[in-house]
């Protein structure tokens, strides 16, 4: 059932702006993937490319073996669900889901047991009858993604499903998509700007930039070896620090900041000495208080606002260089704490969560 | 959609307008510049602004415009005002009574009017009063005849102006001191300026051109009248269509101004109100207080028509300086259904609008299917072409179809096939061209109920749809049609009303008597000596009924969004 999606040097524009560049990716069979990015960055518009919305104007689409990059949206065989639920208002919530096995010509008793099935799937059997204006956002939603299972897609398409919940629910649907994807084997496809989302439920995502992509990997991956300085700032938080690389041996990198000598025990490949770099270190790789003995990667600073969040504090550091840069420290079971005082520290970081950037591409 | 259907669809559109529209209107616009000799020429035209008696018919029918429309705004704003902020008992009642004069065609009321009215009329004889209130004051009695039957179009244009105006705005102007009388002034009535206009634009243009009332009202002198007693010499004067030039020429003048003022961006605010206005409660006294402008508008919007339904009863002859008819009868309508001119009219209006009415769905549901979800660059002026009929007056239209037909029918090809004369040539059959007259005049309600439809409509619906293996076909058929069918009734419905009650089309087009529509029936019954008049109100009563239960049904079926019809 399942097939993989991949996606050949895809180009869509529309008037002077190219909303998808050149992308090629390959979705596996079973794979839960995702498209991540900001407003704009053409996440949507290459689902819509998938669904058959959008023409591209160049490049190929393929579903398994077949080409579908011509095929009107109706013949893709894919499950959709959109932002909007696009639920048909005249119709109960049994015709929505029914409909796409109508469209199928699938005899009415396996139709009424499969309509069954997928209402269970999303524990919706109560309100089979009900109209989609009686029911809630999350009911909506529940019946959004039960009409696109039910026809066993060849590929589920999820646009921005979660993006009209409100937190809670957001938190309880996202497992939920997960755990209903991986049970009927699906290949999903998850478009959204929601990094946390991504991070928590994708097999692997996307990250997209102004019709690009950035960088695809697993979440780990991406998290914590960014390649570029759009993909770290955009999932989870991080600080860029300016420094120039002074020697590269085998994997580590020897640098100079403003805060001394520091190194990175990443790998040094495509780096050359004297190259002005830029570093990036998450918020919860620093740590406060005296390093230990050996420690290269640390500095003196003040701690000049602190957010107390109970299990973590989120501390803002000024560093005690000369371009008084400012750093964010999450300290996890915080001790130290500047609400109305400011407070020396010192702050180290291990050589390997020191991630080595190039400067200029963000 | 696919771009492929949708240039088809803007193709059949240039096709259709191009000869239903265009092709009547150069006709027209040649006929008023060249001379019989083959040149260009002003003479004409300079005729017309020489001659004293065309000059005054302008002059005439600019004033019932500017009154019509004056008397109108007077009517209707208020009323607007008072529907928008409150709510009293009876409110439904009156909102929906409020529109029924708009089917209520004026022309039959004019028969009525006279009767009240007239000399040996019930005011008369109910003051003892020897007043000829119609002598020299008739073209009031037109103002107030065409006003009667038009205000609801602005009412209707006003109410959903006032219901978009967002309550915040409101709120805001009096946060800032402004109140009462200053807050309506220099907050409320601009933004409802564009609703204003949309509307004042369609009752100026229609009562500037309006031939049935002042012909019933015996009002000759203005210019829509003259235009239709010229068509007897037609042929052989060319002063009819220079005339008929500049009425052209007004009309189409008023609404672009009127565009470009009020373009649809102007005020434009987001989407729809975020806040509305909370509606005032009033009960007791206050609510009927408020009631009472309703009431009497009705009552006076009604009452020539109470006086065709009295004449209708009234033996011939028998109400003639009476307050009431002194001879009650049921027999005009005995009479007006066995008449072969009536029973045949009604079967004509009936066909006709129908066919009309049914072209219009099929053709206004792709245009607006072209507008709202293509991205064609030329759909908005696919969308300014189906909404040009409005600008032009139904008299200029009848005269271009005249010449469109009298030039097709000169051809060699006409000349030798029956079969194409019977299509072409209206002193042989006027079916065609009255069907494409009924059909292109009310297009623009049609495309603009099924617009409004789409839009309120997500394309995401006919996404999911299409995403879930539904042809086009079968996605317009399950999803989109069930979706905007309230807006398609109501479309219908107002087009085919319309239709029925059509004027000028049908009293120029049709001259045979065997085509004659249900209005060229009730004028011509109107002109015999005796019975005439009482058959003409027995067969107005007719069409009344039957078109206030057509229009009661789509005013409950699409409620206030009945106004998105009546936008330019």
């Amino acid at each position: 059932m399942a097939v993989s999606v991949s996606l050949e040097d895809v180009v869509k524009t529309f008037g002077s702006t190219r909303a998808v560049d050149h992308i090629s990716l390959t979705i596996e069979p079973g794979e839960l993937f995702f498209l991540l990015g900001p407003s704009g960055c053409g996440k949507t518009t290459l689902l819509r490319c998938i669904a058959g919305f959008h023409e591209p104007e160049s490049g190929a689409i393929r579903m398994g073996d077949q080409d579908v990059t011509r095929l009107p949206p109706h013949q893709r065989d894919t499950g959709m669900v959109f932002q909007s639920y696009a639920l048909w208002p005249h119709m109960t919530v049994a015709q929505n889901v029914a409909f796409g096995l109508e469209m199928r010509k699938v005899g009415k008793e396996e139709t009424a047991k499969r309509v069954q099935d997928a209402l269970r799937m999303v524990k919706m059997t109560d309100r089979a009858e009900h109209k989609p204006n009686q029911l809630s956002g999350g009911q909506q939603q529940r019946v959004a993604l039960a009409r696109a299972l039910v026809i066993h897609p060849k590929c589920l398409l999820l646009d921005e499903p979660l993006s009209n919940l409100d937190a809670k629910l957001r938190l309880e649907m996202r497992t939920e998509i997960r755990r209903i994807c991986k049970e009927a084997g699906l290949t999903a496809i998850y478009v959204t700007h929601d990094q946390k989302e991504a991070l928590s439920v994708a097999d692997r995502l996307a990250v997209l930039n102004g019709g690009i992509v950035e960088q695809c990997g697993t979440p780990q991956d991406v998290y914590l070896n960014p390649v570029s300085e759009f993909a770290a700032g955009f999932i989870g938080e991080t600080n860029f620090l300016d420094a120039t690389v002074r020697r590269v041996s085998g994997d580590e990198i020897l640098l100079e900041t403003p805060m001394g000598e520091w190194t990175s025990s990443r790998s040094g490949k495509g780096f050359s000495e004297g190259q002005p770099v830029r570093l990036s270190i998450r918020p919860e790789a620093f740590r406060l208080g005296d390093p230990p003995t050996g420690t290269v990667n640390q500095a003196r600073g003040i701690v000049h606002d602190t957010v107390y969040l109970g299990e973590v504090a989120q501390h803002q550091v000024r560093l005690g260089d000369d371009g008084g840069s400012n750093v964010k420290v999450f300290d996890l079971n915080p001790r130290i704490l500047a609400r109305d005082t400011e407070q020396e520290a010192t702050l180290w970081v291990e050589a390997q969560d020191v991630v080595v950037l190039n400067r200029g591409n963000a | 959609m696919r771009k492929s259907t949708a240039w088809f669809i803007f193709a059949l559109t240039l096709f259709v307008f191009g000869f239903g529209f265009l092709f009547p209107l150069v006709l027209v616009i040649k006929e008023g510049f060249v001379s019989s000799d083959g040149g260009i020429t002003f003479k004409y035209l300079i005729g017309v602004f020489r001659n004293p008696v065309y000059v005054e018919g302008l002059l005439n029918s600019l004033r019932l415009a500017v009154g019509t429309t004056l008397t109108a705004t007077l009517i209707s704003l208020p009323l607007a005002w008072l529907s928008n902020r409150f709510t009293f008992p009876g409110k439904k009642v009156v909102n929906a009574l409020l529109l029924v004069p708009m089917i209520l065609p004026p022309f039959v009321g004019a028969i009525g009017f006279q009767q009240i009215f007239g000399q040996y009329g019930v005011v008369n004889s109910l003051f003892g009063l020897d007043v000829d209130w119609l002598g020299e004051g008739r073209w009031m009695g037109v103002i107030l005849l065409q006003s009667m039957g038009l205000y609801p179009i602005l009412y209707l244009n006003l109410s959903a102006a006032l219901a978009n105006v967002d309550h915040a705005m409101d709120e805001a102007a009096e946060n800032m001191g402004a109140t009462g009388w200053t807050k309506f002034r220099r907050i409320t009535l601009p933004l409802i300026m564009p609703g204003f206009f949309a509307g004042g634009t369609i009752v100026f243009i229609w009562s500037f051109t309006e031939l049935g009332t002042p012909l019933i009202m015996n009002y000759t002198r203005c210019a829509a009248v003259q235009v239709f007693d010229a068509l007897k010499e037609i042929g052989s004067n060319q002063f009819p269509f220079a005339l008929v030039m500049v009425m052209l020429t007004v009309s189409v003048g008023l609404y672009l101004i009127s565009k470009l003022v009020f373009g649809r961006q102007a005020h434009a605010m987001q989407g729809k109100a975020a806040t509305t206005f909370q509606e005032v409660k009033l009960t007791g006294g206050k609510g009927l207080l408020a009631l009472t402008p309703f009431v009497l508008v009705i009552f006076f919007a009604l009452l020539p028509h109470f006086g065709v339904i009295l004449t209708s009863f009234s033996a011939p002859g028998g109400w003639y300086g009476t307050v009431l008819p002194e001879v009650w009868t049921t027999g005009n309508y005995v009479e007006a259904l066995g008449h072969n001119m009536t029973v045949s009219s009604i079967r004509n209006s009936l066909t006709f609008s129908l066919l009309a009415v049914l072209f219009n769905i099929a053709f206004g549901v792709a245009i607006a299917f072209v507008v709202v979800r293509s991205d064609l660059k030329v759909r908005g002026l696919l969308d300014g072409l189906a909404m040009m009929p409005l600008a032009v007056p139904g008299l200029v239209m009848a005269f271009g179809f005249l010449a469109v037909s009298s030039t097709l029918s000169n051809t060699e090809l006409v000349r030798n096939s029956d079969w194409l004369k019977h299509i072409v040539d209206v002193k042989t059959n006027p079916a065609f061209f009255l069907v494409l007259a009924y059909s292109i005049r009310r297009l623009p309600y049609m495309v603009r109920s099924a617009v409004a439809g789409l839009q309120q409509t997500s394309a995401g619906l006919e996404e999911a749809a299409a995403n879930l293996g539904a042809p086009p076909m079968v996605s317009l058929r399950r999803v989109t049609l069930p979706l905007i069918t309230a807006n398609l009734i109501a479309g219908a419905l107002l087009a085919f009303a319309f239709s029925m009650l059509e004027v000028s089309d049908s009293l120029m087009l049709a001259q045979r008597q065997d085509f004659y529509p249900i209005t060229k029936t009730i004028y011509e019954l109107f002109q015999l000596i005796g019975t005439g008049k009482f058959i003409a109100a027995a067969l107005g009563v007719w069409a009344m009924v039957f078109l206030a239960v057509t229009l009661v049904g789509s005013s409950l079926l699409l409620g206030k969004k009945l106004g998105a019809l009546f936008r330019v």
